[in-house]
C-alpha cells in the first residue's frame, strides 16, 4: 500500500497525463450531469413547489397546463370526491416582462402563475390583486422587493412583494399572484386565450390518506372523463422533453463512464506491463499477487480522486462563471458526488483488466536468464 | 510500415482497447452533434421552412411564435414601413388533435394568410392546400391523406393532409401548415372564449432592391413594438437555441480535448516501454525518421480505425428517432470531426515522437537504455 | 507446516525438475542431492543451461520440484502451495538478483523496508533492523538516496541488506558480481562473506566468477542437471 502511494508521490509525472485525462472526463461527467440538472430544475420547479399531491388537467389538454381548461362545474365535481381535502385553482401565462433598468427591447421571459393554494416557501394568504411573489432567479435580472414589472404587450403592472426559491418553469423565472391577477393579465395580453370567470387552467388537489394514485382515478371517474388527473411526479414526467432529456443525457453519461473505464484500464494495463520486472522481484521476495494488485487499486483510486477533485473544482468555478441564462448549468453536491462515485467504480473495473497480468507474473523470472 | 504493423499485430489487445476508446468517443461526438442539430431543427425548423424572408414579431413575444401577438395597430405600422412590398399574417399555436383513429396527441398549427408569406417554401410530397380544410404536414409525423381533427371545448375542425415538407417542426411538435381561416377555426375549437384571433407574427416581402436585413432595420425604426428578424435570425435567436448551442459547444470542447490526450498518453507510454528496443534499432542503423514514421503510421491507423468504427456505430442510430427527435446523418459533420480528431491525434503522437528522436544509439552499448 | 529438527540450512534429496515444452519434456534437474550446512557458503558453478538457476529457484521456493524433497531451515517445502511458498520466501529466504532490481522510486532505507511492507507489518522493529543493517553495510549516510543516485557497489549492498531483512536461514545470490568491475566485485564478495559468516547464515552463490569460488567454503559443479562434483568443505 505504502509502496503504491510512494510511487505516486515520487513519480507524479508518470501519473499526470492519466490524471489530466480523468480530470477532463470527470469534468465532462459533471458538466453533462449539471446541464441535465439545470434543464430539469428550470422546467419543473413550479410543479415541485406545489403543496397538493395531485394536479387535475382537462382531458383535452394532453397534460399541458397552458392548454388545460377547468370549468366551474367540473371543479364542483372534483370538490365532491370523497377523500379530497382541498381543491385549488391554478393558471399560468408566459409573457415578456419589462423590468426597470432594461432597455426597451430587452424583455425578460417570465411565467405568471395564479394560485389559491400557496406553493412551498410562500405564506398561506394569497397576495392582493396586482401583487406577486417572484422566483429568486429574477434577482439576476434586477428585480427587487417593491419593483414594478410590466407584463406583456398590455404592460400590465404587477408589484413584487417577496421572493420564493426553485419555482422555475419552462426554463423561465416565475411570478406568483392571485387567480384574479392571472385572469386579468391573461385577458389583457392574450385575448385568444382568455379564461372566463371561475375558469381555471388546472386544479391542485390535496387528498387525505396515502393513496394519491387511487384518488386520481376517483376524480377522473367523478368528472366522467372530463379530467385527467396526475400525481405531481407524473405531471413532471409529462412535461414536454423532460423525460427525453433525462434519457438522452443519462445515455451519454453512461457511455462517458465506459470511456473512463477504458482509459483507466488502458493506463494501468500499460503501467502494469512496465512493472512486470519489478513485480517479479517483489514476488520473489515474498509479496503476494493480492498485495501487488491492491497497490494498483490504491493508485487508481488516488488518481481518480484527484481527478474528481479537479473536476469538482472546475465545475464549481464554471457554475460561478457562467452568466445566468446563457447555459442552464448547476453544480449540485449530489451530482458531483455521484459523478465521482461513477468514476471510482469505472476505475476499479478498469483496473480489473490488469489483475490477470499481475497474477501471471512469475517470480521465478526474477532469477537468471534461463528457461 | 513493417515495424508499425508488426507491433500492432503483436499487441492486439492493447491497440484494440485504444481503437475502441477512440471509436466510442467519435460515436459520442457524432451522436451529440446529431442531437444538437435535431434539437434545433425540431425547435425552430418550421421557421426556416416558412417562405417569408422577414418575420416581424411583437417585442413582447421574445422571438417565439407562440408568445408573440400582433395588435392591429402594430400590423398597420408594419404594413406602412418603407421597403415593405407585401405583408401577411402568420399565426401559430399548439393544439390537441386526433389523427385518423389514433389517440389524442399534440400538433402545432401554423396559419398563413398568403402562401408566399408563411407557407412552406418547398414540399417533399403532395401539393399545397387549395381548398379549406387542407394542410401540409411535417414529414415523418404525417402521411398524405391523413385526417386530422383539432379537438377542444369548441367546435372541432377537420383537416386533411395534402402535402408534406421536411424539417418543418416547431416546438418539437408535429406541425401542420394551414390557411388562415382554418387556423382561426382551430383556435376557436380550442378556446371558445377567444373573441378575436390576432396573428403571431407578420411575414414581410421587401421591395426589389432592399435586402431582408435592411428591411428589418427599417421596420424596427418604424415601431418600438416591432421586432423584425430575417428568417435565419428568427431561427437562430429563438430562445433556447443559443443555450442549446452553448451547452453542446462546452461538451464538444471537452470531448475534443479528451481524444488527443488519450491517444497521446497511449503512444507516450508505449514509446517509453519500448525505449530499449528503439535504442537497439537506432544502434543497428535505423534512421530516427523511420521510427517516427512508424509511430505516426500507428497513430493514423488507430485514430482512423476509431473514426471508421465510431461512424459505423453512429450510422444506424442516425436513422432513428430519440424520443420525438429525428436524427440525421450529416456527412459534413462527420468529415469535420474526422479531420479535427485525426489532426489532434497525430499532433499528440508527436510528443512521443520527440522521445524517439531524443534516443541516443550509444546507450545500446552502455546499457543506459535499460533504465 | 511441519518443522524438522536439523542443523542443515538446505537439504535437497533426489530433486528432479522436468519442463514440458510442447510435446517434448526437458529435464532441467535430474535427481540432484545437495546439502548446505547452517553457516556454509557454497558457490554453484556450471555452464549456462546446466540447471543452476533452476536449482537455485527450487531452493528459494520460486519453483516446485517435479520430484524429490527440499528442506530449507527445517521446513519441507517440496509440496507447498503457491501461497505457502510466497510466505516461505517472505519469511525464510533472502534473494540477491543479477540485475540489481531495487525499487527505483524508493530510497535505500525504504527498499529494505519493502520486505516488511509486503508482509504482516512489524513497524518499529523493522525500522530498527533496517537502520542496523544500513549501518553494518556502511550505507547510513546514503540511506535516503534513490537507487539512481547510488553507485553499482552501493546498490548491490542495498540488495544484500534487503535479502537479510527477514533474518533468513538461507540467502541465494544470482550472479552478484556480473555487473561490477573487478575491484567492486571483490569488495562485494568480501562483504557477502563477512555478512554471512558473522550471522551464521548459509548462502548459495550462483556464479561464473572465479573470484567468488575462492571466498566460498565449497564449490559445487553442475552439468546437464546433475551435480558433477559436490565439492569439499575446505575448512
Amino acid at each position: 500500500m505504502k509502496l503504491a502511494l510512494r510511487e505516486l508521490w515520487r513519480r507524479p509525472g508518470r501519473f499526470a497525463v492519466a490524471t489530466a485525462i480523468l480530470a477532463l472526463i470527470a469534468l465532462l461527467l459533471m458538466v453533462l450531469g449539471g446541464l441535465l440538472d439545470g434543464l430539469v430544475a428550470g422546467s419543473t420547479g413550479a410543479l415541485r413547489a406545489q403543496r397538493g399531491q395531485l394536479i387535475v388537467y382537462s382531458s383535452t389538454s394532453q397534460e399541458s397546463l397552458v392548454r388545460s381548461h377547468i370549468t366551474p362545474s367540473v371543479r364542483k365535481e372534483v370538490e365532491g370526491v370523497a377523500g379530497v381535502s382541498r381543491v385549488a385553482g391554478i393558471g399560468s401565462v408566459q409573457l415578456g416582462a419589462r423590468i426597470d433598468g432594461h432597455g426597451p427591447r430587452d424583455l425578460v421571459p417570465v411565467v405568471l402563475f395564479g394560485y389559491e393554494l400557496a406553493p412551498k416557501g410562500l405564506p398561506d394568504a394569497v397576495p392582493a390583486y396586482g401583487e406577486v411573489y417572484a422566483d429568486d432567479s429574477l434577482h439576476a435580472e434586477g428585480v427587487k422587493k417593491g419593483s414594478t414589472i410590466r407584463l406583456g404587450p398590455a404592460r400590465t403592472p404587477v408589484r413584487v412583494i417577496g421572493f420564493l426559491q426553485d419555482s422555475r418553469y419552462s426554463g423561465q423565472g416565475t411570478l406568483w399572484g392571485s387567480l384574479a391577477t392571472w385572469r386579468s393579465v391573461l385577458a389583457s395580453n392574450r385575448p385568444g386565450e382568455r379564461a372566463g370567470d371561475g375558469v381555471d387552467q388546472a386544479l391542485v388537489v390535496r387528498v387525505a390518506g396515502a393513496d394519491a394514485g387511487g384518488q386520481a382515478s376517483a376524480i377522473d371517474r367523478a368528472t366522467s372523463g372530463a379530467t385527467k388527473t396526475l400525481t405531481i411526479p407524473q405531471a413532471i414526467d409529462a412535461l414536454p422533453g423532460v423525460s427525453q432529456q433525462q434519457t438522452v443525457f443519462n445515455q451519454i453519461i453512461g457511455i462517458t463512464v465506459v470511456i473512463a473505464l477504458v482509459v483507466v484500464g488502458l493506463f494501468f494495463a500499460l503501467i502494469t506491463v512496465e512493472r512486470i520486472g519489478l513485480y517479479g522481484v517483489l514476488k520473489a521476495v515474498g509479496a503476494s499477487s493480492g498485495i501487488l494488485f491492491a497497490g494498483v487499486l490504491v493508485q487508481a483510486l488516488v488518481v481518480t480522486l484527484i481527478a474528481s477533485a479537479i473536476g469538482v473544482a472546475v465545475s464549481l468555478a464554471l457554475a460561478a462563471a457562467i452568466p445566468s441564462g446563457s447555459i442552464p448549468f448547476v453544480a449540485t453536491p449530489s451530482r458531483l458526488l455521484t459523478s465521482t462515485a461513477y468514476l471510482l467504480i469505472a476505475a476499479l473495473l478498469g483496473c480489473a483488466f490488469s489483475l490477470r497480468r499481475v497474477l501471471k507474473v512469475d517470480p521465478a523470472a526474477a532469477i537468471g536468464g534461463e528457461q | 510500415m513493417f515495424l508499425a504493423l508488426r507491433e500492432i499485430r503483436r499487441a492486439k489487445t492493447r491497440f484494440a482497447l485504444l481503437v475502441a476508446a477512440v471509436a466510442l468517443l467519435v460515436f459520442l461526438i457524432l451522436t451529440q452533434q446529431a442531437l444538437q442539430n435535431g434539437l434545433i431543427t425540431s425547435f425552430v425548423g418550421a421557421i426556416k421552412r416558412q417562405s417569408a424572408a422577414v418575420l416581424v414579431f411583437a417585442v413582447d413575444g421574445q422571438r417565439t411564435l407562440q408568445g408573440s401577438v400582433i395588435t392591429p395597430a402594430l400590423q398597420k405600422a408594419i404594413e406602412s414601413a418603407p421597403g415593405v412590398a407585401e405583408a401577411g399574417r402568420i399565426g401559430q399555436g399548439t393544439f390537441t388533435v386526433v389523427v385518423g383513429d389514433a389517440a389524442k396527441s399534440n400538433a402545432a398549427l401554423i396559419g398563413y394568410e398568403k402562401s408566399q408569406l408563411g407557407g412552406p417554401d418547398r414540399l417533399s410530397a403532395g401539393r399545397m392546400p387549395a381548398a379549406a380544410g387542407e394542410a401540409v404536414g411535417s414529414a415523418g409525423d404525417f402521411s398524405l391523406g391523413d385526417r386530422v381533427r383539432v379537438v377542444g371545448p369548441g367546435k372541432a375542425v377537420e383537416l386533411r393532409v395534402v402535402g408534406l415538407t421536411d424539417n418543418a417542426q416547431i416546438q418539437v411538435s408535429p406541425t401542420l401548415f394551414v390557411a388562415w381561416p382554418d387556423y382561426v377555426a382551430a383556435t376557436r375549437a380550442f378556446n371558445p372564449d377567444a373573441k378575436t384571433v390576432p396573428p403571431s407574427v407578420i411575414g414581410v416581402r421587401p421591395v426589389p432592391g432592399v435586402s431582408a436585413g435592411a428591411l428589418t432595420t427599417q421596420i424596427n425604426k418604424t415601431s418600438g413594438d416591432a421586432d423584425a428578424l430575417t428568417r435565419d435570425q428568427a431561427a437562430e435567436k429563438a430562445p433556447g437555441v443559443a443555450a442549446v448551442r452553448n451547452s453542446f459547444n462546452l461538451i464538444f470542447l471537452l470531448f475534443a480535448l479528451v481524444v488527443p490526450l488519450v491517444t497521446g498518453l497511449f503512444f507516450l507510454i508505449i514509446t517509453l516501454q519500448k525505449a530499449r528496443a528503439l535504442t537497439l534499432l537506432r544502434a543497428i542503423g535505423a534512421p530516427a525518421g523511420v521510427l517516427v514514421r512508424s509511430l505516426l503510421v500507428q497513430a493514423l491507423i488507430i485514430i482512423g480505425g476509431g473514426i471508421a468504427i465510431g461512424t459505423l456505430l453512429f450510422f444506424p442510430l442516425s436513422q432513428a428517432k430519440v424520443g420525438k427527435l429525428s436524427l440525421s446523418f450529416d456527412p459534413a459533420a462527420v468529415l469535420f470531426w474526422a479531420a479535427l480528431l485525426l489532426t489532434l491525434g497525430l499532433l499528440s503522437a508527436l510528443v512521443a515522437a520527440r522521445r524517439v528522436l531524443a534516443i541516443d544509439p550509444v546507450q545500446a552499448t552502455t546499457g543506459g537504455g535499460a533504465r | 507446516m511441519t518443522t524438522i529438527a536439523t542443523d542443515l540450512a538446505l537439504q535437497m534429496e533426489r530433486v528432479s525438475k522436468i519442463y514440458s515444452v510442447g510435446d517434448a519434456q526437458v529435464v532441467a534437474l535430474d535427481h540432484v542431492d545437495l546439502t548446505v550446512d547452517a553457516d556454509e557458503i557454497i558457490a554453484l558453478v556450471g555452464p549456462s543451461g546446466s540447471g543452476k538457476t533452476t536449482l537455485c529457484s527450487i531452493a528459494g521456493g520460486l519453483l516446485t520440484p517435479t520430484d524429490g524433497s527440499v528442506i530449507v531451515g527445517g521446513q519441507d517445502i517440496s509440496r507447498y502451495s503457491p501461497k505457502q511458498l510466497t510466505r516461505f520466501r517472505r519469511e525464510s529466504v533472502g534473494f540477491v538478483f543479477q540485475t540489481v532490481n531495487l525499487v527505483p522510486f524508493l530510497t535505500a532505507r525504504e527498499n529494505l523496508l519493502v520486505v516488511d511492507e509486503i508482509g504482516p507489518r512489524t513497524g518499529r522493529r523493522a525500522r530498527d533492523r533496517a537502520d542496523q543493517l544500513l549501518d553494518e553495510l556502511g550505507l547510513t549516510d546514503r540511506s535516503s538516496n534513490l537507487p539512481a543516485q547510488l553507485s553499482g557497489g552501493e546498490r548491490q549492498r542495498v540488495a544484500i541488506g534487503r535479502a537479510l531483512m527477514n533474518e533468513p536461514d538461507l540467502v541465494l545470490f544470482d550472479e552478484p558480481t556480473s555487473a561490477l568491475d573487478t575491484q567492486l566485485g571483490d569488495q562485494v564478495v568480501n562483504l557477502i562473506r563477512h555478512e554471512m559468516k558473522s550471522r551464521g547464515t548459509a548462502a548459495i552463490i550462483v556464479t561464473h566468477d572465479d573470484r567468488i569460488t575462492h571466498y566460498a567454503d565449497r564449490v559445487a559443479r553442475i552439468v546437464d542437471g546433475r551435480i558433477s562434483d559436490p565439492g569439499a568443505r575446505d575448512d
